[in-house]
């Protein structure tokens, strides 16, 4: 792939902070310089919203939880028989 | 005791200001907030509902007893999850993980992208892994993070399930945080592999792949 500007990320450079850029992790500078690639890369752009989808959609998933209704009253009643002590 | 943890406040965690210093009675709405996350992350550690419900409670006696340690202001979830890593870990230290059957060695970057795109499944749009991890469901995909090996299965399952920050995440675990970073990165390529495994498995490859070709095949 081509770049306008040497200041922008390489397609590799981009590639290389995608966790970190999805997770948020990077400086603001970096975030804008990976963000300026993905709107001129269509390529990079695909990847980066596949793996964000696929990490959406994890997330989604396992934060289905069921929790007992009953835990709650478990864990308060186990607390009040500590403080009794 | 547990160290208290010097991470900042997240959305789930009441201000300083409603915090105060931590009495018994300040404890409880503390930990009330973060009972449910809680027991989501004990659940995928212990895979068992009746060992998830005993390891919250157990974990919530510990921290009640400790509570002199926290820092009002700081972030109790973080602090909490810390102490309940750590009992789990004293309870179940010789409790293996479901050994996979998948070789995660050498697991190659954006695994499922570049399946989906071979298998002629979505690879393109808005939303692209969507229907594929749809299909999936939960407990397929908590099955397949079980699968990982074990320190990267657990800073994966802090990391999918709560809002946790590397620095966060690094603080439960007690390792720093370019440790969770390096486990994070292999451990989400590892899931990759295990999920795209998994749906090969249970027939869903096959299905999207022949659902796609029907759809484009319309006028």
């Amino acid at each position: 792939m081509t770049h306008a500007h040497l200041s922008r990320f390489t397609c590799e450079e981009a590639f290389r902070r995608l966790d970190d850029f999805l997770d948020r992790e990077l400086s603001a500078a970096e975030m804008t310089l990976v963000h300026e690639h993905l709107e001129i890369c269509e390529g990079c752009a695909r990847e980066f919203r596949f793996e964000e989808s696929v990490l959406n959609g994890v997330r989604a998933k396992l934060r289905q939880i069921d929790v007992p209704a009953e835990l709650q009253a478990r864990v308060l009643a186990a607390l009040a028989a500590e403080g009794a002590r | 005791m547990p160290e208290p943890l010097d991470a900042p406040s997240t959305t789930t965690t009441p201000s300083p200001a409603d915090v105060g210093t931590l009495t018994p009675g300040g404890f409880q709405p503390l930990l009330l907030a973060v009972l449910s996350p809680a027991f989501g992350y004990a659940l995928r550690l212990t895979r068992n509902r009746a060992d998830a419900e005993d390891l919250v409670q157990d974990a919530s006696l510990l921290a009640f007893r400790a509570a002199n340690t926290f820092t009002p202001g700081t972030n109790f979830k973080a602090w909490f999850f810390q102490i309940l890593t750590r009992c789990f870990y004293a309870k179940h230290r010789q409790q293996r993980r479901r050994p996979t059957t998948v070789d995660l060695e050498d697991t190659p970057d954006i695994y499922l992208y570049s399946r989906s795109a071979a298998s002629g499944l979505p690879w393109e749009g808005d939303d692209p892994a969507a229907r594929l991890i749809e299909r999936l469901g939960t407990e397929r995909v908590a099955d397949a993070l079980s699968q990982l090996p074990e320190e990267y299965g657990v800073v994966c399952t802090l990391y999918f399930m709560e809002d946790f920050a590397y620095h966060e995440i690094a603080a439960v675990l007690g390792v720093p945080v370019g440790t969770v970073r390096s486990r994070l990165h292999r451990g989400r390529k590892m899931l990759q592999k295990v999920l795209w495994q998994v749906a090969l498995e249970a027939g869903i490859v096959a299905d999207l792949a022949r659902e796609e070709r029907e759809a484009g095949g319309r006028p």
